[in-house]
């Protein structure tokens, strides 16, 4: 579902990383790990189009998106990607409702029920009218997570999604991504350094300068097998 | 706090210079106008008054009569009166001395007793050449003059004629003065030290015989014998009907008294920039504090109070305020020591006549408006700092901003409004409409209050859209209005201004044009003098009048005699014109109708100024003082239109004039042409017809309507030009307010940029929002400046001028001036904003979500 070959990233003459190759299947939940500053975040960037690549191709569903052009990589990311960040980045001004609808709304498929049904999900019901800064840093992320799973993308991109949370808040919201990625049928790449958050995924990826060192399978590898 | 200042404002100031050098240079600009004005008026009262004290001296008292004098019989009983230790005859003539190039211009002629004038008025002592013989300064045929009229008179420094030289004759230049017979040529025969406006002081014998002043005088100034009681003194006098005892500094209390509105007029509308000033400073803070607001909230944990964030702010708009205040006062004085060198120290108002006054700084005037620059400043700071106060630091470091916008007061606005208008219902104090300007200033203030309240009122009632990017822009409107209006209250507060003064000049400049129409009926105007002060002298004999309406081309002529009467001594001279009246309602700009003469009285028709300054209005009576102490009743049927004396103006059917008064002399004609006569042919036909009636055809002025019609607006564009500088400069500051705002605001909505890129949104259309939010925020900026800059107007209209000049105006509104300076706001206002988009919401706008503060 998700390709990456040979994928280098310099900044000038400093090299990020160099020759990754990944290949994530559909449906999966991978956690990438490493060390701070090895290039976690530039990698989903990349994937996601929003970084160029200096070298190496990346592929979605056999879409080469480093041959697309800043439109097409926008409308791709509209239809196809999902993200959830470590600072959740939910807008101020906007509802909790209106937070999580605004990908339906870019893809002129609004959707009141689908929105309702996912901050249900989330684990907000009756939240929808209520302004971000009303709410917790949980509920918060949570948002975010809805918002990344209302138009049903095929991967979702989490960078370091449990960063700001307590232990257990964080295992609360891992709870919630895991089960509704599964439910959702999406693939999931997901950058942390925390250990617990990379155990409840299918398979952890260790990112070094060189390239993508281990694949090791975490104790979800069989459930996602089965 | 200096700690704080030194590590959270100046990395601020240094990170962005421009930005904050602009709110600094508003501040500079605003007080660097006022100052100057200040500056420029102060020179030329102090100036204006040192120069009548020269040339009146310093005595005690002084007796006037009305224009045309008294009896010098009254000398003689003064000079005896006890108690009186000096009296001094004078004769005060307003005429014209030819320059070498053959230019006519004003000359002020003294007659004086050169023995006793010095001690009284050294200044005006005659100083005989080294070669004048010593009896030269009771020579009636002798003038002295003093620098300016020398100045004027530049070929003066001629030398003597060969065989004068040859002979070793004395030899003296002369200079040929207009007398009422025509002219006449007198001696140069040394100087005085009289400063001010050109002068000349002849023998008081010669003044009497050669301006037609025989047995006559203009006033006595008196020096008190010691321990004699002026009031006793002033009764025991018993001056006759006409003359009274007068203060030597009236002119001086006069001048200042008359010039008061026209200077402070002047200071508001420097003011303006000022003004506008505090809002971008208002903007500018607003801004670094909403920047600033993870650091702010970061210090609140770890321990700085509410109160200590609020001072932070307001000293930092005040160190702005005070810097830009010490630079506009340096900037003002070399403004003003330019204006004075190259301008006079006039500035368009006509006031300080001949006057060309040396800069005189004053200390106190720039700690004023120094201060002044500094509060505006701070007044300016205080909303962003209380912001600074009200922050809860555990929102702000969540990223999350404050709870929403701070809810203001949402009465304030309305009532600023209210109370605005109620001010601008108030009289003027000290004839200055001072409640009215401060009621200008709460209709701005009210009605930029409003916004906030206003726009969240409009978008209750629109549902959240379902396009994604009208939802953002609306429901970022909605809760971040507060914020907008800032950026926005620049342009509100400019475009009023600028709206204002718009609506006041086109207004002013239509009702002179409909005047203009009204009081140059006729085809050609001649006139014997230049001004209303040779109106004595340059006359025109009856002779040519009645020659002139026979003329070949001429198909009707009527004449007038403006003369020159004081009804109050502490007012300016009001302007008497008496001329044939038979329909005063086509004849004169009337306002209202006429009011039914009773039988057996004098119908007069007042200028507008008339009824403001002596209560003259139609329907009550009072008396015209004439020559001679003889006074006039008469009854007030009309008020008419009159920008062209401000000071009053009282026209009058010929016939009564001349039936009163006896004097038939003229000083204008206005001819009506007859169909294909040819103007020059005309205007040659009345100079020849001047000679041959005993006057100088040559000195005889023309106008047509049409060139005085183009001679008054430009006047008129010139005298106002000032306002439309005013008007950029309030425009520009407010431009540049608002590109301050919308760049930091976009900066600081790089990290919603960013998610924005990452949900799918090309950079193209995150510039498309910004700029519609831009044109947006600015038109709605433009439309309420629109609104307010027309209820400022009305105030300048209805109120202001009236107040200030005593006459009215009809309200005219330049719809399609109007319009393009709104537009041209609006498309400034969204450029700016794409503009600010563009370099925030750069080819990596989606990296901004990992950006930390």
């Amino acid at each position: 579902m998700l390709n990456l070959h040979g994928l280098a990233k310099h900044h000038g003459s400093t090299p990020v990383f160099d020759d990754v190759n990944l290949e994530v299947a559909a449906g999966e939940f991978i956690a990438i790990v490493g060390e701070s500053g090895v290039g976690k975040s530039t990698l989903l960037n990349c994937i996601a189009g929003l970084d160029a690549v200096t070298e190496g191709t990346v592929h979605l569903d056999g879409v080469n998106i480093t041959a697309l052009g800043e439109t097409e990589l926008a409308l791709m990311r509209r239809a196809h990607l999902g993200f959830v960040f470590q600072a959740f980045h939910v807008l101020p001004h906007l509802s909790v409702a209106n937070n999580v609808a605004l990908p339906l709304l870019l893809l002129r498929r609004p959707d009141a029920a689908r929105v309702a049904e996912v901050l249900a999900a989330v684990g907000l019901d009756g939240l929808g009218p209520r302004l971000p800064q009303t709410l917790s840093g949980g509920q918060l992320q949570r948002v975010a997570m809805a918002r990344a799973l209302v138009h049903r993308p095929k991967l979702i991109l989490a960078d370091e999604p449990t960063g700001n949370l307590d232990p257990a808040t964080a295992d609360r919201v891992m709870d919630t991504l895991r089960a509704q990625v599964r439910e959702a049928g999406a693939t999931c790449v997901m950058v942390t350094h925390s250990q617990a958050a990379a155990a409840r995924a299918d398979r952890i990826v260790t990112l070094t300068a060189h390239g993508v060192a281990d694949h090791l399978a975490s104790p979800h590898a069989e459930a996602f097998s089965a | 706090m200096i700690s704080l200042l030194r590590s959270l404002s100046w990395p601020e100031f240094r990170h962005h210079p421009w930005r904050n050098l602009a709110a600094l240079l508003a501040v500079m600009l605003g007080v660097a106008l006022a100052f100057s004005v200040q500056l420029i008026n102060q020179s030329a009262l102090s100036e204006f008054s040192a120069a009548v004290r020269s040339v009146n001296g310093e005595p005690d008292l002084e007796i006037r009569g009305q224009r045309g004098g008294f009896d010098e019989a009254l000398y003689a009983r003064v000079a005896q009166m006890p108690g009186i230790a000096l009296a001094n005859p004078v004769i005060e003539i307003d005429t014209y001395a030819f320059a070498a190039n053959g230019e006519r211009f004003a000359l002020r002629v003294l007659g004086v007793d050169a023995l006793v004038t010095a001690p009284l008025a050294p200044a005006l002592l005659p100083r005989p050449t080294a070669n004048a013989d010593r009896m030269a300064i009771f020579d009636p045929d002798a003038v002295y003059l003093n620098a300016a009229a020398s100045k004027r008179l530049g070929a003066l420094q001629s030398r003597p004629p060969q065989q004068a030289a040859a002979a070793g004759l004395p030899w003296h230049p002369a200079v040929r003065l207009q007398t009422p017979e025509g002219s006449a040529a007198f001696r140069v025969a040394g100087s005085v030290s009289a400063e001010g406006a050109p002068l000349a002081v002849i023998d008081l014998a010669g003044a009497q015989s050669h301006f037609g002043w025989l047995g006559r005088l203009s006033r006595i100034d008196i020096r008190l014998a010691e321990g004699a009681d002026r009031r006793q003194l002033i009764a025991a006098l018993a001056l006759p009907p006409g003359v009274r005892a007068a203060s030597p500094n009236e002119a001086t209390a006069r001048i200042s008294n008359v010039s008061r509105a026209y200077r402070v007029n002047l200071t508001v509308l420097a003011l303006v920039a000022l003004f506008t000033g505090a809002f971008l400073v208002f903007s500018i803070l607003s801004l670094s504090v909403a920047k600033r607001q993870p650091q702010l909230a970061l210090l609140g944990v770890l321990g700085l109070t509410g109160r200590e964030r609020l001072s932070l702010v307001l000293i930092e708009s005040a160190l702005l305020g005070a810097a830009g205040s010490v630079l506009g006062l340096l900037l003002g004085t070399a403004l003003a020591a330019g204006a004075l060198r190259w301008l006079s120290g006039d500035l368009g108002g006509g006031y300080f006549p001949g006057v060309r006054p040396a800069l005189q700084f004053d200390a106190l005037s720039a700690v004023i408006f120094g201060l002044l620059g500094t509060a505006a400043a701070v007044v300016g700071g205080w909303q962003p700092a209380r912001a600074a106060q009200r922050l809860a630091p555990a929102q702000a470091l969540k990223g999350l901003g404050s709870s929403g916008d701070a809810q203001g007061a949402i009465w304030l606005g309305p009532l600023l409004i209210a109370i605005g208008v109620l001010l601008a219902l108030l009289p003027p104090v000290f004839d200055i409409p001072l409640a009215a300007y401060a009621g200008v200033a709460c209709l701005l203030l009210g009605g930029i209050t409003c916004v906030p309240a206003g726009v969240g009122l409009l978008l209750k009632a629109v549902k959240p859209p379902s396009n994604a990017l009208a939802l953002l822009a609306i429901e970022r409107a909605r809760h971040q209005r507060h914020t907008a209006t800032i950026a926005v209250a620049g342009v509100v507060a400019s475009l009023s201004l600028a709206v204002a003064l718009t609506v006041m000049v086109a207004s002013f400049r239509d009702a002179v044009t409909q005047w203009l129409d009204t009081v140059l009926p006729a085809d050609l105007y001649a006139r014997a003098a230049g001004g209303p002060g040779g109106g004595d002298i340059a006359t025109l004999p009856p002779a040519f009048v009645a020659g002139a309406a026979t003329l070949p081309g001429v198909a009707r002529a009527e004449a007038q005699r403006v003369v020159q009467i004081q009804l109050d001594p502490n007012q300016p001279n009001v302007t008497l014109i008496s001329r044939p009246l038979a329909d005063p309602a086509k004849a004169l700009p009337l306002i209202g109708e006429l009011v039914a003469l009773p039988e057996g009285e004098t119908a007069v028709y007042v200028s507008e100024a008339m009824v403001a300054l002596y209560g003259a209005a139609a329907g009550k009576r009072f008396e015209l003082p004439l020559a001679d102490g003889q006074r006039l009743p008469v009854f007030v049927r009309g008020v008419w239109r009159d920008y062209a004396r401000q000071h009053g103006a009282v026209a009058l059917a010929a016939a009564d004039y001349q039936r009163a008064s006896h004097d038939m002399r003229l000083n204008d004609i206005s001819l009506w042409l007859a169909p294909g006569a040819s103007m020059p042919a005309v205007q040659d036909a009345l100079r020849r017809l001047a000679s041959a009636t005993g006057s100088d055809g040559a000195l005889l002025e023309f106008a047509s309507s049409g060139e005085i019609r183009t001679i008054s607006l430009r006047i008129f564009d010139r005298s106002f030009a000032v306002t439309y500088w005013l008007q950029a400069v309030a425009i520009a500051i407010g431009l540049f307010g608002i590109a301050a705002s919308f760049s930091a605001q976009v900066l600081a909505r790089r990290k919603e940029f960013g998610l924005l890129a990452h949900l799918g949104l090309t950079r193209a259309q995150v510039l498309t929002i910004v700029a519609v939010e831009g044109a947006v925020w600015t038109a709605s900026g433009a439309l309420l400046g629109l609104l307010l800059g027309l209820a400022v107007s009305v105030v300048l209209v209805k109120v202001v001028n009236p107040q200030s000049f005593h006459w009215s105006m009809d309200l005219l509104l330049p719809w399609s001036r109007l319009a393009l300076l709104c537009a041209a706001v609006v498309a400034c206002g969204t450029v700016t904003a794409w503009l600010a988009a563009r370099s925030a919401a750069g080819r990596h706008m989606a990296l901004a979500v990992k950006e930390d503060w």
